[in-house]
């Protein structure tokens, strides 16, 4: 349903994405794993434009888009269909957990309030923060800005979610309450990409995980191929680093 | 004298409302060009801010005194520059300038990653400006911009050098007039009018920052506990 294909990124003279390739089909929950600063954060904004690729394509459904030509009707498309979670969170200050989750419904997909606060209250009850929902995002712990923005994310009704290192951000003792939120989400069936370092958690959740290094995918299996018989040497590597470190 | 100063006050009370209406619409646009970067424009901003900010006030009321007749007789129209129109023109400019540098900082003082969730849920500019970004970057600037309007208050104490009749300049007139007596006097009830005029903006400025969303009260700050002594 999601197709990238030779997505090529530099800023300024550093060149972080190398052109990659990904796909990915409805109802997959892919975890994508690889060393920081390979631009994994890089390729999700690409999905939603937020960074500009000087190549490559899309393709969502039936719809198609050169980056060399980026087109503002394909870009709102893509934007209104997926939903990202941010590494720094970024739930808007000027709002409460509750306008939060309201506002992209009212202000883009133009509900009335009330059908918006109904959503929106669900959506709540569903990351469990009912409780603080008229809290400002300066009143709250980083677990529940991260869920705030879960529930922002998941209000749009979007077909693909994209998680952004959605727990690095956080103390140690809020990861959990974190992850359990979105492996409830990604339980339910929609389709989900997933950039972590949790690689316990990846490998309990995901059909399918991307190793990406150095700007290009250099892996890519179902968990069992790249947890237990990793072939790419790096991975290997990359594997034990990162179990020895948790 | 307090009275004849008082009748003096409308006037300057309407230099600064002037000044400051004018002004903030200046540093608008002004910022607005210099965010958006168009090649020419966002260069002559960036002119106008630095003139604005670096000249001394003093001599921007002369420039627009002295320099705003030649600029109409050029385009064939006749001065209509009384010291007045001249001192509202000239502090809008400064202000404007001096404002926009508030506003600039505090644009780019909202966190990047606001725009990068408005975006990428599908908000135009306009309703991220308005929704998401504008709000905050009010918040950021509000303490920056009391500080411009108090500037502005104080500012406004010049243009009796290009003989517009504000309270400073009445003030110097009734001294006159008594032979140079009562000065100390005079300048004390002087001092006392800005300190209302000050304390009235800075009022305005607080509520409004408290009122803000985002105002943490010092309450929900971590407070301060005196260390028991063992
Ligand atoms: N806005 C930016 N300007 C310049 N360099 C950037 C910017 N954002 C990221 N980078 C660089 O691009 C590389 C990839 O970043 P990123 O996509 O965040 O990696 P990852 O998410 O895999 O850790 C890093 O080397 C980073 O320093
Ligand atoms: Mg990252």
């Amino acid at each position: 349903m999601l197709e990238l294909k030779n997505i090529k990124l530099s800023y300024g003279n550093t060149q972080v994405l190398n052109g990659v390739d990904l796909s990915v089909n409805r109802g997959d929950v892919v975890s994508i794993i690889g060393p920081s600063g390979t631009g994994k954060t890089t390729l999700l904004k690409c999905i939603n434009y937020l960074v500009k690729p000087s190549s490559g394509t899309i393709a969502f459904d039936q719809l198609h888009m050169d980056y060399a030509q980026a087109d503002k009707k394909a870009i709102q498309a893509i934007r209104l269909r997926t939903a990202m979670v941010f590494q720094q969170f970024n739930v808007f200050k000027n709002m409460t957990v509750l306008q939060n989750v309201m506002d992209p419904l009212v202000v883009v997909q133009r509900k009335s309030q009330d059908e918006a606060r109904e959503i929106a209250l669900r959506e709540l009850d569903r990351v469990g923060l009912s409780a603080k929902r008229d809290s400002y995002p300066s009143q709250l712990s980083g677990g529940q800005l991260q869920r705030t923005g879960i529930a922002r994310a998941l209000a749009v009704r979007p077909d693909v979610m994209l998680f952004d290192e959605p727990t690095s951000s956080l103390d140690p003792e809020l990861v959990s309450e974190v992850l359990k939120v979105i492996k409830d989400v990604t339980s339910s069936g929609i389709t989900s990409l997933l950039v972590t370092h949790e690689m316990q958690f990846a490998k309990n959740i995901s059909n399918r995980i991307v190793f990406m290094d150095q700007g290009v995918v250099a892996a890519d299996g179902s968990p069992a191929e790249i947890f237990d018989a990793p072939a790419n040497p790096r991975l290997a590597q990359f594997l034990q680093t990162e179990l020895a470190f948790h | 004298m307090i009275p004849e100063l008082m009748t003096a006050l409308p006037l300057t009370l309407v230099i600064t409302f002037v000044a400051l209406v004018a002004g903030f619409c200046l540093a608008l646009i002004t910022t607005t060009l210099r965010v958006v970067r168009i090649p020419i424009l966002s260069s002559l901003a960036a002119l106008y801010v630095s003139y604005a900010r670096s000249v001394p006030v003093v001599l921007q009321l002369f420039v627009a005194f002295y320099g705003l007749p030649l600029l109409v007789a050029i385009f064939g129209m006749a001065d209509f520059f009384t010291p007045t129109v001249a001192a509202m023109l000239g502090l809008s400019f400064y202000h404007g300038g001096y404002l926009s540098e508030v506003m600039r900082p505090a644009y780019l003082a909202v966190d990047r990653g606001q725009h990068d969730a408005a975006d990428s849920l599908g908000y135009t500019f306009r309703q991220k400006m308005m929704g998401v970004v504008g709000p905050q970057a009010v918040h950021i600037a509000l303490p920056g911009y009391g500080n411009a309007l108090i500037y502005l208050t104080h500012n406004v104490a010049l243009v009796m050098y290009i003989g517009a009749a504000d309270v400073m300049a009445t003030a110097h007139l009734i001294m006159e007039r008594a032979y140079n007596q009562y000065q100390f006097e005079t300048y004390l009830v002087l001092a006392v009018i800005y300190s209302i005029m000050c304390l009235i903006i800075w009022v305005i400025v607080r509520y409004f920052e408290r009122r803000s969303p985002m105002y943490v009260p010092a309450v929900g700050r971590a407070k301060r506990v005196a260390m028991p002594s063992l």
